[in-house]
């Protein structure tokens, strides 16, 4: 199972004719099979209505063909003389569908509060959306383009989305929520049975979101639980497969999504100082590798005070290290002490990784996407 | 207008609305609301040709799960939202109470014209400034914002032509509006002595119960746009979260008004039905206090059910399932409609005409589209099955399948009456039969589709899909040869149907009483009403080759109370 893991997450999922090999496809005309605790507690409905409708489609379909046959209009016969009321019927007709929908609503309701109430044990992925792309990311930090969750254990999907709107739809678990710019939205489920093999459920976008909105569609793989736990360790340590000159540009954007709500990359007021030049003192790295530079922190001193030869940092990378494990150690003026630290969060290949990404940041656009790979396999330019 | 009174209108007068003034001018000035309706037909046809067309490219492009040379993801996206947005905002909202109430609404009142003709050519002016904008919005590069226009996706991307598409939103929703107040004043103040609130055909009752809607939950679309537009063009932050909005309050907006819009589109269809359905079996309507009021029901819980439409959007679970519980009760007023109606045909005296076959295609698809309601009111089956193909299904069966073909019966049924011709009946039934065999085809498949999980609005789709695209889109095209032979027949009859008698269906609400094509003014002298659904004094004339009502006996019979 496991060493298949590198292979399947190199399919792109977004062409069909790749796509279709494994994915578990319906058996009947109606519904897929269902792959969930909750698609027991709502298929029946659904089948359940379903037979309601076939009674009352074939009933009202079938009055109708044989009245057409039996009350043919002969010849140019014209009146006809038939009851043009009758209150008992009606009240009848009226009150019967009353009492059937009003059973409907409940059994519904049922489900739905179900659906609606994640067991406490839950366990939680965190999942951002975008144009066009899921990003899920795990408790230890491992991030995956394709969803792996555990069997038999409930799952809680903590949802935002950095754009538009968009849905998160898996039709063999039977869940759907809107992924909402702005707010969190959540859902749940538990899958009991594992995905065999290369085998997977279709994961959709279903909010449309434009050019890509069918591209939108990922994997889902339901794996034991002692093989989800080896799989998601294996998949925390994806910056140890990255190589050092390749850090900065392959994963440093990647980090930076966790600092982009507070630090913007081109000097704009956010919650925290801009990794731009927002006063006048240069970017990040420039305004702290600068012997004279202005930057104040800890109400009105030079930076310079504390980053040089002989002084509490020896190079800025230590001060920028620092802000990012004890973030509260100095403040820049005039912000206050916001920051969480990101001690156990980060490792130290993730925190080079980041301070790579400063060293380079004129290599980026506003809002942290790469604007041209560097050249061929020659890694990093040498640091400003 | 100001020739009107000089000119006795007696019945030997051949003189009929079509040729009582001529010339171009004529018509573009018209405040005669036949002339309107018939503006208004020609103009909702053309939209129809238009969203069709945009429709076949759409399933066309479906035939292949991949991407295709001749259409990007773009196009399509275009594509998809040119059909939604002509097909709601220029066909279906407009088409019966613009183009076929307009016509027959004030003869069958039996008044001489709308309570304000002047409004109403305003209004059909505004409905081509709307369309006009929509134009606009094409040379201005399109829009693909889907026709819910749901933010943030409409304020800050979506292709150059959103902002005049949305005003064309807003300019068509009053060009509505005024219909609307028309249609209630008209109904209010213009009905003759004896045309009582339960003497009036259920067609009238069904276009007031549009008229209240129209206006009471129009100016809220109005809203919704016009602050859609602020934010796009000034970034005044209402629905964008990243300026202090919020996307879903756009979503109640919306549907705030689209909601109760599926009833303006359905209503007066389901008005056309009980007409059709009671003439052609020569009975009378079943439960008439019943129908109407059903019609006012409709009306008023359309505006209590707007939030079944968000039930995944994030909106909290309390308010999902309060939407849920009044969804349930528009089942109840359509349900009663749809027994009423079957029980109209008990014992009718039923003839298989063009327009009938239309009424029970209807009834067909009606019960189709809405028993597939259910499961989409149920708050656990809609979350699986919302935003997939079994929502696009369900409502193509009630807009299209429904609302549309009782227009496409009701402009046969009053054909004869509008043109003064007749069309050619064998054609007429196969196109009947190939529009239904072929909307099944293309929307009966959708429902698997949707149940197995296919989203709506994808460009590319999984293989297993194929076989029920293929299915669909081979529907579509027998589907439009049956609306190509339908246009071919009724266009040809302009010009060689045979002529019209004045009641060749044998119909007893007072349009059936003056000539095909009606007079300038409808009537000579004030009518006096009789219970229209009574069909003891008509009879078949072979020399009229129509049927001819006895009307003493019609009156006679209605003060007595008999020929129920």
């Amino acid at each position: 199972m496991l060493n298949q893991i590198p292979t399947i997450l190199l399919q792109s999922s977004s062409d069909p004719a790749l796509a279709e090999v494994k994915s578990i496809t319906p058996k009947t005309f109606w519904l897929p099979e269902g792959a969930s605790t909750l698609s027991s507690e709502i298929d029946w409905v659904f089948d359940f209505i379903n037979y309601i409708n076939y009674f009352f489609f074939f009933l009202v379909v079938g009055i109708m063909f044989y009245f057409m046959w039996r009350y043919r209009q002969k010849g140019r016969e014209v009146y006809a003389r038939g009851p043009s009321h009758n209150t008992v019927l009606e009240l009848g007709w009226t009150i019967l569908p009353t009492i059937i929908v009003v059973v409907i609503f409940f059994m519904g309701f049922k489900g739905f509060v179900s659906a609606k109430t994640p067991p406490e044990s839950a366990y939680q992925i965190d999942v951002t959306a975008s144009k066009w792309n899921w990003s899920f990311k795990y408790p230890n930090g491992a991030t995956s383009t394709d969803l792996y969750v555990p069997a038999g254990r409930p799952v809680k999907l903590v949802m935002r989305s950095d754009d538009v709107l968009h849905s998160l739809y898996i039709r063999d678990f039977r869940v759907k929520q809107d992924v909402v710019p702005g707010r969190f939205s959540s859902l749940w489920f538990q899958a009991d049975n594992p995905t065999e093999g290369e085998e997977f459920h279709w994961l959709f976008c279903t909010e449309f979101c434009g050019t890509g909105h069918s591209d939108m569609n990922r994997k889902v793989f339901v794996l034991p639980e002692a093989d989800f736990g080896r799989w998601v360790v294996e998949q925390g340590r994806w910056l140890d497969k990255i190589n050092d000159a390749d850090l900065w540009w392959k994963a440093g954007p990647q980090l930076y999504r966790a600092c982009a709500s507070c630090h913007t990359l081109d000097g704009s007021i956010g919650t925290g100082p801009s990794w731009g030049n927002y006063d006048g003192s240069g970017d990040i790295w420039s305004r702290t590798s600068s012997p004279s530079s202005q930057h104040k922190i800890d109400g009105g001193k030079p930076i310079s005070d504390i980053i040089g030869p002989g002084k509490e940092h020896e190079v800025p990378e230590g001060y920028l290290r620092e802000s990012i494990l004890n973030p509260g150690k100095h403040l820049v003026d005039p912000y206050g002490n916001v920051m969480p630290t990101f001690k156990g969060q980060l490792t130290d290949r993730g925190i080079d990784a980041l301070i790579g990404m400063m060293k380079n940041l004129d290599k980026f656009d506003a809002t942290g996407k790469l604007i041209s790979p560097p050249d061929g396999a020659a890694g990093a330019p040498a640091a400003k | 207008m100001t020739t009107l009174d000089s000119r006795p209108i007696t019945p030997e007068v051949r003189d009929n609305y079509l040729t009582f003034t001529r010339g171009l001018l004529s018509w573009i000035f018209t405040l005669d609301h036949k002339r309107i309706g018939v503006m208004y037909l020609f103009a909702v046809l053309s939209s129809f040709f238009v969203g069709g067309v945009m429709a076949l490219l759409v399933r066309t492009k479906l035939l292949f799960p991949g991407k295709v040379e001749w259409m990007t993801a773009d196009e399509y996206n275009k594509a998809f939202t040119l059909h939604g947005a002509i097909m709601v905002f220029l066909v279906i909202i407009p088409s019966i109470p613009a183009a076929l109430g307009n016509f027959i609404m004030p003869i069958m009142l039996g008044a001489k014209d709308v309570a304000f003709p002047r409004l109403n050519l305003f209004s059909f002016y505004l409905w081509v400034l709307g369309a006009t904008c929509a134009v606009w919005s094409l040379l201005a590069g399109g829009f693909d914002t889907g026709w819910t226009f749901y933010t943030p996706y409409s304020t800050q991307f979506g292709a150059g032509g959103t902002i005049p598409v949305l005003v064309g939103v807003f300019i068509l929703g009053f060009s509505s509006i005024f219909t609307g107040v028309n249609f209630i004043v008209t109904i209010h103040k213009l009905r003759p002595p004896g045309m009582t609130w339960f003497r009036m055909p259920l067609f009238l009752w069904a276009l007031y119960a549009t008229a209240i809607i129209q206006v009471l939950a129009t100016p809220v679309l109005g809203i919704t746009v016009a602050l859609l537009v602020v934010e796009r063009a000034f970034n005044i932050g209402i629905f964008d979260p990243s300026m202090g909005g919020d996307p879903v309050l756009f979503q109640h907006f919306f549907w705030f008004y689209s909601h109760p819009a599926v009833y303006i589109m359905i209503l007066p269809g389901m008005g056309i039905i009980s007409e059709i359905i009671s003439v052609h079996s020569h009975r009378h309507i079943f439960g008439f206090r019943f129908i109407a009021f059903s019609s006012i029901a409709i009306a008023i819980f359309s505006f209590l059910v707007w939030g079944h439409h968000m039930f995944t959007s994030g909106q909290s679970p309390l308010m999902n399932v309060v939407f849920s519980a009044i969804t349930f009760s528009v089942a109840i007023p359509s349900a009663v409609k749809v027994f009423n109606w079957l029980a109209t045909l008990y014992k009718g005296s039923i003839a298989l005409n063009t327009p009938m076959l239309y009424g029970l295609s209807f009834i067909f698809l009606f019960t189709i589209g809405g028993l597939t309601g259910i499961p989409l009111a149920v708050l656990s089956t809609d979350i699986h099955l919302h935003d997939t193909y079994y929502v696009v299904a369900h409502f193509h069966y009630v807009m299209m399948g429904s609302a549309l073909i009782a227009m496409i019966g009701g402009l046969h049924h009053w054909w004869p009456k509008m043109f003064g011709v007749m069309y050619n009946e064998f054609w007429g039934k196969i196109a009947c039969g190939l529009v239904f065999v072929g909307f099944n085809l293309t929307f009966f498949t959708q429902f698997m589709l949707g149940s197995q999980g296919m989203p709506r609005r994808y460009y590319m789709y999984q293989p297993e899909f194929k076989i029920y695209h293929h299915i669909s889109t081979g529907g579509a095209y027998i589907m439009s040869i049956g609306f190509l032979i339908t246009a071919i027949y009724l266009i040809y009859s302009l010009f060689a149907g045979k002529k019209a008698p004045a009641n060749p269906w044998g119909g007893a609400s007072l349009e059936w009483q003056c000539t095909s094509p009606p007079p300038h003014d409808n009537f000579a002298t004030t009518p006096r009403v009789g219970d229209c659904y009574d069909f003891s004094a008509v009879r078949w004339d072979e020399k009229e080759q129509g049927y001819v009502l006895d009307t003493e006996a019609h009156l006679a019979a209605a003060a007595t109370g008999k020929g129920h």
